[in-house]
């Protein structure tokens, strides 16, 4: 399903199109998480929304909710907050070093510090799926 | 040629290609391409959109909700059962990652 077809028919279009991204911005996210995951075999997801503190807690809170998370990399961004936090799981942090991850999450808050949120996801997603490597 | 002929040709037809060339643009500047420019995040001002969750399949939330979690498709609300559920499970030991703020 995408979101094309969930706006097909139906007279009002999906909310995430009231969103902060463009449906050009939507398709070009999901093509990098994608080919992140076709790539490295691990399981990328992206949330965008307000975070509660502890921020951190928050975040893991929402990795355990995947499938699963030991081979799961959450990226969740908080802009109210400002906030930006990567959560490997377990086999996931062997393939993507925490050095890595910090690397990666520099070059993201570097592009949302200039209000570029679809530039900094999809190059960060690059960088962590790049580092891991093939599966 | 009659003065309504000339007329005609050399203020009616360059009248009428201005008209239709300040109608596309402005057509264009509203409807497409930046979207108006007002939706879009910009650092400092207030961010309220529902949040969204991004994942490449859906089928890989584990909970039964979200099966029907497209790809950009709104995430649901952490209900306080998921919450609790979420604290009961071992924390999963070894995650790591990194945060940064901007």
């Amino acid at each position: 399903m995408t979101v094309g077809e969930k706006q097909a028919g139906s007279p009002n279009p999906p909310e995430v199109l009231d969103g902060p991204f463009s449906t050009r911005q939507l398709l070009r996210i999901d093509e990098a998480l994608r080919l992140a995951d076709q790539g490295t075999g691990l399981v990328f997801s992206v949330f965008v929304g307000g975070l509660d503190e502890p921020i951190r807690e928050h975040a893991e809170r929402l990795h355990r909710q995947l499938a699963e998370p030991d081979r799961s990399v959450l990226i969740a961004v908080s802009p109210n907050q400002r906030q930006l936090e990567i959560v490997t799981g377990r086999h996931a942090r062997k393939r993507i070093p925490d050095t890595y991850s910090r690397l990666a999450a520099l070059s993201m808050v570097a592009a949302f510090g200039g209000g570029d949120l679809t530039g900094g996801i999809i190059n960060g997603l690059d960088q962590l799926a790049s580092h891991a490597g093939r599966g | 040629m009659s003065v309504t002929e000339t007329l005609l040709v050399f203020v009616g037809i360059p009248a009428a290609a201005v008209l239709v060339i300040a109608g596309l643009s402005y057509a264009g500047s509203r409807g497409g391409g930046s979207g108006g420019g007002t939706k879009r995040y910009r650092p400092g001002r207030p961010f309220d959109f529902t949040p969204v969750w991004f994942l490449g399949r859906p089928e890989q939330l584990a909970d039964s909700a979200g099966t029907a979690l497209a790809a950009g498709a709104q995430a649901p609300a952490l209900t306080s059962r998921k919450q609790e559920q979420a604290g009961i499970e071992a924390p999963a030991g070894g995650t790591g990652g990194a945060s940064d703020r901007w």
